[in-house]
């Protein structure tokens, strides 16, 4: 069964969502089976664009709003989420 | 943000002589050295943070293009520079493909946003398929000043 789900994130990542962050974001939405877009106000772009999160900007403190459409759209959603903190993998237990 | 914002146009190199990734950054790193844009006794404290970036995940996002990078407490603000290789260098990239332009930034630490606005504005001006591919034919250091100068007055793009 497909869903749509939309979610609210807030960066919080110092950083912003940089081309690590944005890297690993084409990447975990590559692992799954649904369709991912995130929005920064009236900008939205696709989640398995690197070159299109790079456009968004996002600064620390900046709210997104995630949309995922498909099967596993609340897990895409859920191993998303630590990325705009700045939680990667295996570093998640030890931040920059 | 514009390229002539953060791009220094004494350090760019528009026939790259390395052949791997450790060297393409080295020696964009002493381009911006001889251009008195970063201290000489800062080169290798800089490179190796950059190499040390680059173990995290490859800066090669794809269309023959990387972003090497670091934050770095020797600069005040962000410095950049391009350079373009014709025969390609190997960056692991995430497409797999040879890079052919490389944008080099060093970031004060504190300065998070200019480096999102650097990437924003390479991003989208590469995104151009026209920019891209007169970039990668650039055979001399006025060219590419050239191209970035009508990419910063927006010549190129919708």
């Amino acid at each position: 069964m497909s869903e749509s789900i939309t979610r609210n994130v807030v960066v919080t990542d110092p950083a912003g969502v940089h081309i690590r962050s944005a890297l690993a974001i084409v990447q975990t939405v590559q692992r799954g089976k649904s369709k991912v877009t995130i929005a920064k106000g009236e900008q939205r772009v696709e989640a398995t664009d690197i070159w299109q999160i790079m456009g968004l900007v996002a600064q620390a403190g900046e709210r997104l709003t995630v949309t995922a459409t498909g099967p596993d759209a609340a897990a895409v959603l859920d191993a998303l989420e630590p990325l705009f903190a700045g939680r990667f993998g295996d570093e998640a237990k030890k931040p920059e | 943000m514009r390229f002539a914002d953060f791009i220094c146009r004494d350090a760019i190199i528009a026939k790259l002589n390395a052949v791997d990734k450790e060297g393409a950054i080295r020696e964009m790193v002493q381009a911006l050295c001889k251009a008195g844009k970063v201290e000489k006794e800062e080169y290798e404290s800089i490179v190796k943070a950059i190499l040390k970036r680059e173990e995290l995940g490859s800066t090669g996002i794809g269309r023959g293009v990387a972003v090497p990078h670091t934050k770095h407490p020797s600069v005040d603000r962000l410095v950049g520079s391009v350079a373009v290789s014709p025969q390609g260098v190997d960056f692991a990239s995430l497409d797999g493909e040879v890079v052919h332009l490389f944008f080099l930034l060093i970031s004060p630490p504190d300065r998070p946003g200019d480096h999102l606005r650097a990437l924003e504005n390479i991003s989208r001006q590469l995104r151009d398929d026209t920019f891209c591919k007169f970039l990668k034919q650039a055979k001399s250091v006025e060219d590419i000043q050239t191209l970035l100068n009508e990419a910063d007055t927006n010549q190129f793009g919708p």
